[in-house]
């Protein structure tokens, strides 16, 4: 298991190689740069002086060397488009945001994706099977930014119980330091969609689970409905749920866009396109690095997670099924 | 004796059997499918939407890019020349949305073209050959999953510039990723079939194995995917025009529309709602269309 552990992490080093190599001369060799001068031109002698604080004058392959010298000593440069701070103090600050988000989407939308979706299929065709379906249906048709829209349309414009924007401004606080009202809004424009996949995922492979021998099996030695539902046919339908949902998780930590846009969230996801707009160099390889990082240990730990409810899978080794 | 019988069954079968064989798999999957009523539905929906696309220039009473200037943010059910309103502009609401059925569909389409042009062949080459092609190919695929797609669009369009075929060109090399996965598997499989191996033994090429004897085997998941993948590109598109890097001015799409009427939209409502109405409806009838594809094509189902 350490062994197969420790050769994924090798080639999750390996990917991040080459995907850092490919965006820095992608980056670079695309014509303009971040220090093109708009209608006031610089001075040369200025302008070289600025490309030479930035290492810009050096051959790309010089540069990518030094920056990933400098990367290896957790030392991920300055932002061109704030630079009275670090690249790494900037993503902190306002991942940290961004992760809160995401964490409340996450617990939301696979809490009650689970339980929604389990209900539906145990009391199959009936009405709470409908709404479950339909509101999964609205999830998966529908996409985020307009559930935002929508939200503030009628909570905010209309009925004026929930603010339209901002994220844990000090005049929204329900309980200080705990809950605020800013969360509600974004969390569930962000949560429908992820909670439809659950819903679907869970409510397919629990209608299939359902049927099986061992649930007779159970039902037949007097177990409870609920130890028979939580127990034995949840454990069995989360597996191939694993597989499914486990590559969401990335995408939902590493935000939403479009949700902070809407709603005014001071975090990550603005840097997405400013930094691209701006030729910011050090923040774009910073946001690569960090979400192909991500997905590569999300895609891991969610293959690790399968050999742990499911024991017979073995990984790396020539026994089992393999992930 | 023994030999008048194996010839009376042998002959009248031999020519029509395969053919037989072959056209039920698809009349099965196609009873399966109109037996679905919320296939039908999916693809009357579809088949809409596609007929609007089509015959936008008749359909609709504007061109789309007519400006009414003193007709600005007209609400829908009072001029009767505008039955849906107007925009922040002037230009008549109903011929937009339908103009925007065009784009949409345009970019689904498109993109799920590039996407099998490029995931087919690669995804086939690794199944079929494995060993150092489908190591690299595997490893090229991990990669590309690895980047962070929407990043990468919005990095491609800022240096490119947006506009209806970049976007198209942009989200189709970013989407290949699934279908080469999918037929890398399904191939792997294939490849160790028996008339595989008969095929080779008669000194078949390569390509032509894998064009008449393993694509239409693959032919039902692929058809899934691409159901799928249609809607999702769609998605893709309306994001990128919400965040204003998409479609460009005066064309429209729904996405876009949306997008600038959110400064609008507190008091002309009707700007937002048609646009997501149309959203929703056209994922809905994709999303209904995949899931028959689905149960129809899918094997496990015939019982």
């Amino acid at each position: 298991m350490t062994r197969y552990i420790v050769g994924r992490l090798i080639s999750l080093l390996f990917v991040l190689l080459v995907v850092s190599i490919i965006t820095f001369v992608l980056m670079h060799s695309v014509p303009g740069g971040p220090f093109d001068e708009g209608k006031q031109r610089l001075p040369p002698a200025a302008k070289e002086n600025i490309l030479r604080k930035y290492g810009l004058d050096q051959p790309v392959w010089k540069q990518y060397l030094k920056y990933m010298w400098n990367v290896l000593h957790f030392d991920f440069g300055i932002p061109y488009q704030v630079p009275n701070t670090t690249v790494a103090q900037l993503i902190a600050d306002t991942w940290k945001i961004t992760a809160q988000v995401g964490a409340m989407t996450i617990a939301l939308s696979f809490g009650l994706g689970l339980l929604a979706g389990m209900l539906a299929a145990y009391y199959q065709n009936s009405w709470i099977d409908n709404v479950v379906t339909f509101t999964a249906m609205l999830g998966i048709t529908v996409p985020n930014f307009v559930v935002a829209l929508w939200l503030i349309l009628i909570f905010s414009v209309r009925l004026k119980v929930l603010p339209s924007g901002g994220w844990s401004e000090p005049e929204n606080w329900l309980i200080p330091g705990v809950f605020s009202k800013d969360w509600i809004l974004p969390v569930l424009a962000y949560s429908l969609a992820p909670f439809s996949l659950v819903a679907r995922y869970t409510r397919a492979s629990v209608l299939e689970s359902i049927r099986a021998d061992y649930v007779r099996t159970a039902r037949a030695k007097g177990l409870s409905e609920r130890v028979i539902l939580f127990r034995h046919v949840l454990k069995n339908s989360l597996i191939p749920m694993v597989t499914a949902l486990g590559p969401e998780i990335p995408n939902l930590l590493t935000g939403s866009i479009f949700i902070e846009a809407t709603f005014r969230i001071p975090g990550l996801g603005k840097f997405f396109v400013t930094s691209t707009f701006n030729r910011d160099y050090p923040m774009i390889m910073a946001l690569v690095l960090l979400i192909a990082a991500l997905w590569g240990l999300t895609y891991l730990l969610t293959d690790i997670v399968y050999t742990w409810i499911d024991p017979r899978v073995r990984l790396g080794g020539a026994a089992g099924g393999g992930a | 004796m023994a030999q008048s019988t194996t010839q009376a069954a042998v002959i009248p079968l031999a020519p029509t059997a395969p053919i037989l064989r072959h056209r039920t798999l698809w009349r099965d999957a196609a009873r399966r499918f109109f037996k679905n009523r919320l296939a039908i539905l999916g693809l009357t929906i579809v088949a809409v939407f596609l007929f609007l696309a089509l015959f936008a220039d008749w359909l609709a009473p504007y061109p789309y890019d007519k400006v009414h200037f003193d007709k600005v943010l007209l609400f829908p059910f009072v001029d009767p020349n505008f039955p849906l309103g107007t925009d922040e502009v002037g230009r008549d609401y109903l011929s937009r949305l339908i103009y925007g059925a065009r784009t949409s569909m345009t970019v689904g389409i498109s993109v799920q073209l590039i996407a099998l042009s490029i995931g087919v062949p690669l995804g086939s080459l690794a199944g079929f050959r494995g060993g150092r092609t489908d190591f690299l190919i595997s490893r090229l695929i991990d990669v590309m999953t690895a980047f962070p797609g929407l990043l990468f669009a919005i990095f491609l369009i800022t240096v490119f510039g947006g506009g209806l075929e970049k976007v198209i060109l942009i989200l189709g090399i970013t989407s290949w990723l699934g279908i080469a996965r999918l037929m890398r598997g399904q191939l792997l499989s294939l490849r160790e079939k028996e008339y595989v191996e008969a095929a080779r033994c008669i000194g078949a090429s390569e390509w032509h194995i894998i064009w008449r004897h393993l694509l239409p085997n693959a032919v039902s998941p692929l058809l899934v995917a691409v159901s799928f993948g249609i809607p999702a590109a769609i998605f893709g598109e309306a994001g990128l025009s919400f965040l204003g890097i998409g479609i460009n001015d005066p064309l429209p799409s729904w996405g876009k529309m949306v997008g600038v009427s959110s400064a609008y939209v507190r008091v002309y409502w009707h700007l937002a709602l048609f646009p997501t109405i149309l959203i929703a409806l056209t994922m809905l009838g994709f999303t209904f269309v995949g899931d028959g594809l689905r149960d129809a094509l899918d094997p496990r189902l015939i019982e």
